[in-house]
């Protein structure tokens, strides 16, 4: 019951977070000296032209009612068309979402799988030669520019070594997709090569952002163990001889976890929003690619539309976090 | 009454050669595929909203025009037209068109489509809709016969030819058939494509770029070994694009890189680089109506207080040439003795002396992104300082930069950035400038002068190339002595190619990225 009341308050809160980042970027977007009726009439456009824009989209109306305006047709499903694209923001956000999405689902779950054991290790290893070695790197990796990363990837793997292709998510033009995700099509289709092409192109990106991310995990799975190994619940697991892999693995690890869920929670947000870097040097076409250059070309509409999206996306992996707290530890669902 | 073809190139043209060719009709021994790495993404294919030279490749691979510019000197050669005619008053221009030429759908191509083009670039008012909308009216354009077409222009125009290779025509039937609310069908040409160029669109992904195959029915025919498929890829990252040239996973990128980053492409035996001297002037725009700005002497203050030597030896590390005055120096119409403005800090506060209204500090609107156009307004802040202006540097993109230079008073003071090639003639360049009817288009100083004005309108009409000529270099001395400009250098255009690619014909206009003459060495 608890839990279902914890879910059903967060998912009261979505509407209003959304709706309050939008009002901000919003504003943000109007303060830019660019005239968007300038921009959507075209170049050449005479100033007769350039009012008809700017009433036809409403641009002459007060800011309030344009923001007004602008949440009904987002609750209609409509965000808008791109100055640029000159296709629905809807449309061009689709587009690029799985590739994004892949990148990251793959990264947090690579910070995971590096992070975690390495967590463990350091907290019940703690102050030994390797848990400060392990500190000095994982403060070096959260330290490490991503741009200077990738590049070194790039000038390893692919320059020297060979064994990894430089950018793209696919050899080629990629294919006409199923779900935007290529492993996924390529899984769905069943081509061997596909799969095994897909898979070396995301390697580098996927280590980019991983490897800073595991660093963050390491030190808060770290401190986690290191709170709950002393615990008087472990001392009474001991006590009652319990195997030591049974007691790390299993208790130590599902207390020390919450702080460590968050913190994924929190990184696949800021993935999600921050690849930008990664997606330009790994020519990855994704979401914050598209963001970069909507900016750089004062496409309000598209730049308010990737707002919404990840922030949409942001607000619902952090009620799944909760969740899967919860699932962890109930207490923290009362 | 009109006159012969030959008689109207001889006064029209000017230095522009328009050579005949002749095309092969045999089959080319074909194959292979060109990638090529671009800077600037393909989020739109339309070729009468997308103007810019980053993007050439959408115009000059999918799209013809009535002529086409190739090599350099720029010569424009016949292309859907085989010739045209020009009446006495200099107001009618008559195209003859090809028989054989085909739209990608088997469509052929007729006058009527030539027609439906320029109505759409007038009504959708981008891209190259300004070279065109002062002189020719929406509807004065006729198709008296399916290969015959006439363009009624409101007044003579000198330039009205050197115009005519950014008429790309479009298929009228498939682009009617994809209209929406009357939209000239922008949002379906976006994404899609209606032409008859020598490659066809494949796949389109605006995230990613475009693939094209070869138009094996192309009127031109086929010669050599031309490419079988292109494919056009978006890689903003410069590092990434020099890395994937060493690798040879890219034939071609764009010939404007970073100068260390093409001596770092010499270095691979993968990779040749094609130089040429652009038509690409780096200037730094005065907006020349806001108080000081207004005033010759505090302008030839600011000429003289640019570090020119400075910026081309250390920053440019001498890899372009100083161009003293607005024009390219490899076209007609600038004087042979014009010396421009040198770096002079005695004589900038001697002509600063002379200024008397109240200095203020003056704005430099830099390009974001553009490491050149941030680097020389950083430069020109630290010696302006010495001379006792003061000088705040703002860096925008170019939408802002643009947006902002719609009108003289929001543009800022100082814009240092590139006027490229859009048609071979010295209007391009001075005229569209400096010239008040181009103020709020192209216009990138606001500059009004009356005498240089009488002038223009002259060169706009006279088909004279004697007396078009006098009249460029006069409107030239007249920009230098009221240093309505700062002009620094012209580009020197460095193509990095796979050295296995041979046939690539560079053109200040297409900017190496028209590929039908290119091919793979065998």
């Amino acid at each position: 019951m608890n839990w279902l009341s914890m879910v059903a308050n967060r998912l009261l809160w979505f509407v209003p977070t959304l709706v309050g980042l939008l009002a901000i970027v919003f504003l943000l977007s109007r303060v830019i000296p660019v005239d968007p009726a300038v921009l959507a009439a075209g170049e050449n456009a005479s100033a007769e032209q350039v009012q008809q824009v700017r009433e036809r989209f409403g641009f002459d109306k007060p800011l309030p009612v344009q923001f007004v305006n602008y949440l009904r047709d987002i609750a209609q499903g409509n965000l808008g068309t791109s100055l640029f694209t000159q296709q629905p923001i809807v449309d061009d956000l689709a587009s690029r979402l799985p590739a994004t999405l892949e990148l990251t689902i793959f990264a947090v779950l690579i910070a995971g799988l590096i992070g975690i054991p390495l967590g463990v290790f350091c907290g019940l290893h703690r102050n030994s030669w390797i848990d400060h070695v392990l500190r000095v790197v994982t403060v070096s990796g959260l330290a490490v520019a991503s741009f200077w990363l990738a590049m070194q990837l790039q000038f390893l793997f692919s320059m020297k070594l060979g064994w990894l292709p430089l950018s793209g998510r696919i050899e080629g033009f990629p294919p006409e997709t199923v779900t935007g995700l290529m492993l996924v099509d390529a899984l769905i289709e069943g081509d061997r090569e596909m799969i095994g092409s897909a898979l070396r192109h995301i390697v580098l990106p996927t280590l980019t952002l991983a490897l800073p991310a595991a660093a963050t995990v390491v030190r808060f799975t770290r401190n986690g163990v290191i709170g709950v190994i002393n615990s008087p619940s472990v001392a009474y697991q001991t006590a009652m001889g319990f195997p030591r892999r049974l007691i790390v693995w299993k208790y130590v690890l599902r207390m020390a976890l919450t702080a460590t869920v968050t913190q994924l929670g929190l990184i696949f947000g800021i993935l999600l929003a921050g690849a930008v870097v990664v997606e330009t040097v790994f020519d990855w076409p994704g979401l914050g690619a598209y963001a970069v250059r909507s900016i750089l070309q004062s496409d309000y509409n598209a730049v308010m539309g990737f707002t919404l999206c990840t922030g949409a996306l942001f607000v619902f992996i952090n009620l799944l976090v909760d969740m899967l707290q919860a699932a962890i530890d109930p207490r923290g669902a009362a | 009454m009109t006159t012969t073809r030959r008689d109207a190139l001889k006064t029209v043209l000017g230095s522009v050669a328009l050579t005949s060719l002749s095309f092969e009709g045999a089959s080319a021994q074909a194959g292979g595929k060109f990638v090529y790495a671009n800077n600037s993404p393909y989020d739109n294919l339309d070729p009468h909203t997308i103007f810019d030279t980053a993007r050439a490749a959408t115009r000059f691979n999918l799209y013809d025009g009535l002529y086409r510019w190739v090599d350099n000197p720029p010569k424009m050669i016949p292309w859907l037209a085989e010739s045209h005619t020009v009446s006495d008053d200099g107001k009618v221009y008559t195209f003859k068109l090809r028989q054989n030429a085909k739209f990608h759908d088997g469509k052929p191509l007729t006058s009527a489509d030539v027609v439906y083009s320029i109505e759409r670039i007038l009504a959708l008012k981008k891209g190259p809709a300004s070279l065109y909308l002062d002189n020719i009216k929406p509807g004065s354009t006729q198709a008296p016969d399916p290969h015959t077409v006439v363009f009624n222009l409101s007044d003579p125009s000198a330039i009205f030819l050197t115009t005519v290779p950014d008429i790309l025509v479009v298929n009228s039937a498939l682009v009617k058939a994809n209209e929406k609310d009357g939209d000239w069908g922008e949002a379906w040409l976006a994404r899609n494509e209606a032409g008859s160029g020598s490659y066809a669109l494949r796949r389109h992904d605006p995230a990613v770029g475009f693939t094209a195959r070869r138009f094996a029915d192309h009127f031109a025919g086929w010669t050599g070994q031309p490419f079988d498929d292109l494919e056009f890829r978006t890689v903003l990252e410069t590092n990434t694009r020099v890395l994937g040239l060493i690798r040879g996973d890219f034939q071609g990128a764009d010939g404007y890189l970073p100068y260390d980053q093409i001596q770092r492409l010499r270095q691979s035996s993968n990779v040749q680089i094609i130089e040429q001297e652009s038509m690409r002037v780096f200037i730094l725009a005065l907006n020349c109506t806001k108080p000081p700005m207004n005033n010759p002497n505090f302008r030839r203050a600011l000429a003289y207080a640019f570090d020119y030597d400075g910026f081309i030896k250390s920053i440019m590390k001498d890899s372009v040439s100083r161009n003293p005055g607005p024009n390219p120096n490899n076209i007609w119409g600038t004087p042979a003795d014009l010396k421009g403005y040198s770096y002079n800090l005695d004589k900038a506060r001697e002509e600063l002396k002379k200024v008397t209204e109240p200095l203020r500090p003056i704005t430099i609107n830099a390009l974001a992104g553009f490491s050149e156009s941030e680097q020389a307004a950083t430069l020109f802040q630290n010696t302006l300082r010495q001379i006792g202006v003061e000088v705040v540097v703002e860096v925008s993109p170019w939408s802002v930069v643009s947006s902002r230079m719609r009108k003289a008073d929001t543009q800022a003071d100082i814009v240092p950035l590139w006027k490229s090639t859009y048609y071979v003639d010295p209007n391009n360049w001075v005229g569209e400038l400096y010239g008040t009817r181009y103020h709020g288009t192209r216009t990138f100083s606001y500059y009004s002068n009356p005498e240089f004005d009488k002038r223009l309108d002259r060169a706009l009409v006279s088909a004279d190339q004697g007396e078009r000529r006098k009249l460029y270099e006069e409107m030239t001395q007249m920009v230098n002595d009221d240093a309505a400009g700062i002009f620094v250098y012209n580009t020197r255009w460095y193509g990095p190619y796979s050295s296995k690619v041979e046939g690539i014909r560079f053109s200040p206009v297409s900017n190496g990225q028209d590929i039908r003459w290119a091919s793979l060495k065998r």
